[in-house]
């Protein structure tokens, strides 16, 4: 069987250091696959292997059957790559920005000048499109910057954070047009560090740990993992780093993570239950000002897998 | 090969070029404003006018009656002959005259005026000193021929035919510090040509780092193309941009400052060498540099100094021997050579192979050195 993207065992050596150790996974053809992963796991040295812009060290990659290292124009043709930083010329319009990256992709002049209307319009920038970018929000930015990858109709979508910095309704306006591409058959491969958009846009997800998939899945598969495991949030007035000591040492307790200046998230084993123990492990370090038990979901899939938060 | 993505980033880079204003007016405008007011320090001639030469000789003074020949016959030289000594050093100091000389009667110390070392007053010296050559050398065969037996009348006749039988022959001389060394526009329009050519290249390099700052060199090496065809499309832009500039200063100077430059296969020749070098310059700052800051701070005062090196911003001869040679390390100089060998009349593509090679070769390391620096420094694909 062929896949949309298959990479394996793939390897990136910085200073003798892996950074990207043995990662593999694959997308099946309009599969929506998330990567997860705290800062320096390695999502985006994986992802710049994915596309062409880094050799690996080891591994290899394969886009529709295609091998990168053997023939990376015809892979890169397959793939639309949207980067994290807003890759515009800031002082071209959104429409010149386009033509100039439709060009690079070979599109002819009819079908360039088509597809420019088509993907403006997609991404809702039609009305703004011969607007120079610099004269953009960020989240109109960010739009234009996925039009881009948009523009010669790749079988496979690759974003890499593309929501970072933008508002809540520009965030809504893109995920409801990756979703609509994922609907039309477009494979997609997301990362991101808001929890909440890979829960909503992909259907398996990959947890990347310290340049390693730690975990692989569907989200059901994921949370299943963590058997009967709730998710404890405490608000705490005292030391939230000796608490959290503490509550390391609760049997039943299996990650504790400070998550802000005074909060703290567990894993606890029949969370619900374990609730007086956890109180009295804190009692005389911190007082507790709010308790919250949520039922296992992806957040603390990769809690447990990695040990931290996501926006660690 | 398809040309499309060299065409699209050629066209993009120049898009953003013709956006940049303050790049605009140092491309459109700078150039000739620092031409007409440094070309009228220097005289302000296109090249064939006449320098205006005081001499001050006591009436019927043979030696004086001699030189004011000589720099009548010169072809190059306007001699004004003031009043007085006071009369001559004042047409020097206020410009009237670009150089005065003061001859004695019977006089064997001559003495010149000179009142800055301008291009216009070095070139006037430098035909005072050929015509004081040559009295010098007629008196010096009268002597010689006197000792060797003959009347004063014969010697004189003998020198006669000699000098008769020397005009026939033609003695060029060329290259820098030569006599022939144009002034006014004639010298600063090539000067500024090079200097503006290379400036605004190396501030060019500055989008390139911009590029890669915003991640559109990244960018578009994901697209389905080769890297050495974004390489190539960079390396035209840049180009591109350079041959403009020389264009510009060529077009607008032969049209408002007179300037003639000489054989267009051989101008075409140097501009499209140098502009190779311009190119490697600029590529290869924009590749080594990091920040976009770093590229203006580097690339103007890097090109200003190797014009000062090469003769851009004043003539050569104001700077001596140890800097003029070290100027020819840099493209600038070759190129100064160049250009103004061809502004002389009957002077071809031939005159300046020499020069266009150089030129070819020094584009050749930096193109190469850029392509290593990319290479290390992981701009395409690391």
């Amino acid at each position: 069987m062929t896949f949309a993207l298959t990479c394996e065992n793939l390897v990136k050596r910085y200073d003798g250091t892996a950074v990207v150790d043995h990662v593999g996974f694959h997308i099946d053809s309009g599969e929506a696959y998330g990567l997860l992963g705290p800062n320096g796991a390695g999502k985006t040295t994986t992802i710049s292997m994915l596309v062409g812009l880094l050799r690996p060290d080891g591994g290899s990659v394969q886009v529709n059957g295609i091998e990168m290292g053997s023939d990376p124009v015809e892979a890169k043709r397959l793939i639309g790559y949207v980067p994290q930083e807003i890759a515009l010329y800031p002082e071209l319009t959104a429409r010149e920005n386009l033509r100039y990256f439709g060009r690079l992709y070979g599109l002819g002049r009819r079908r360039l000048a088509a597809r420019i209307t088509e993907v403006l319009d997609a991404v809702g920038l039609s009305e703004r499109g011969d607007d120079k970018v610099q004269t953009y929000s960020g989240g109109m930015k960010r739009r234009a910057n996925i039009g881009v990858a948009l523009l010669h109709e790749p079988e496979l979508l690759i974003l890499d954070e593309p929501t970072v910095g933008v508002d809540p309704q520009s965030r809504v306006a893109i995920l409801d047009s990756i979703e609509r591409l994922v609907g039309e058959g477009v494979s997609l491969l997301y990362t991101s560090h808001y929890m909440e958009e890979v829960e909503r846009v992909c259907t398996r997800v990959g947890i990347i740990d310290k340049g390693r998939v730690v975990a692989d899945g569907t989200r059901r598969e994921l949370v299943a993992e963590l058997g009967g495991t709730d998710k404890v949030d405490l608000v705490l007035d005292g030391d939230v780093h000796a608490a959290a000591e503490k509550l390391r040492a609760v049997e039943g307790v299996t990650e504790a993570a400070v998550t802000g200046q005074n909060s703290l998230r567990l894993l606890a084993v029949g969370g619900r239950h374990l609730l007086p123990a956890l109180l009295g492990a804190v009692d005389g370090l911190a007082q507790v000002t709010g308790v919250d038990v949520i039922e296992p979901d992806l957040e603390a899939a990769f809690l447990h897998l990695t040990g931290s938060t996501l926006r660690d | 090969m398809r040309p499309r993505p060299v065409v699209a980033l050629v066209a993009a880079n120049l898009l953003r070029q013709a956006r940049d204003r303050v790049g605009l007016f140092f491309m459109v405008v700078m150039p000739f404003v620092t031409i007409l007011f440094v070309g009228m320090a220097m005289g302000g001639a296109s090249g064939d006018d006449e320098l205006p030469v005081a001499v001050h000789a006591a009436d019927g003074d043979r030696i004086g009656t001699a030189v004011i020949s000589e720099l009548e016959d010169a072809g190059t030289v306007r001699v004004v002959s003031p009043d007085s000594e006071q009369a001559l050093r004042d047409a020097v100091r206020t410009g009237e005259a670009a150089a005065g000389l003061v001859i004695p009667r019977d006089g064997r110390e001559l003495d010149l005026v000179m009142a800055q070392n301008t291009g216009t007053s070095m070139a006037a010296r430098s035909e005072i000193d050929a015509a004081i050559g040559k009295v010098a050398a007629v008196l010096e065969a009268e002597s010689a021929a006197e000792k060797a037996g003959a009347t004063p009348e014969e010697a004189e006749r003998f020198v006669r035919q000699a000098q008769e039988r020397g005009v026939e022959g033609t003695v060029t001389v060329r290259g820098s510090g030569g006599d022939d060394t144009p002034t006014g526009f004639a010298y600063t329009a090539p000067a500024n040509l090079l200097l503006f050519t290379f400036i605004n290249s190396m501030a060019v390099a500055a989008a390139l780092v911009e590029s890669k700052r915003l991640g559109m060199v990244r960018r578009s090496v994901a697209a389905p193309l080769s890297g050495g065809r974004i390489l190539l499309g960079e390396a035209v832009s840049r180009f591109v941009v350079a041959l403009a500039q020389a264009l510009l200063i060529i077009g607008v100077s032969s049209l408002l400052f007179d300037v003639a430059w000489g054989d267009p296969l051989g101008v075409a020749a140097v501009v499209g060498a140098f502009s190779l070098v311009a190119t490697g310059a600029a590529m290869l700052v924009g590749a080594w540099v990091r920040s976009p800051q770093q590229a203006p701070a580097i690339g103007p005062p890097l090109g200003i100094v190797l014009g000062m090196l090469g003769g851009c911003l004043w003539p050569r001869e104001v700077a001596g021997e140890p800097l003029n040679t070290i100027g020819y390390v840099f493209p600038h100089s070759w190129g100064m050579d160049a250009l103004l060998t061809l502004s002389e009349p009957g002077t071809g593509i031939a005159d300046v192979w020499t020069e266009v090679l150089v030129l070819g070769g020094m584009a050749v390391v930096v193109l190469g050195l850029a392509l290593v620096v990319f290479r290390k420094r992981a701009v395409l694909v690391s």
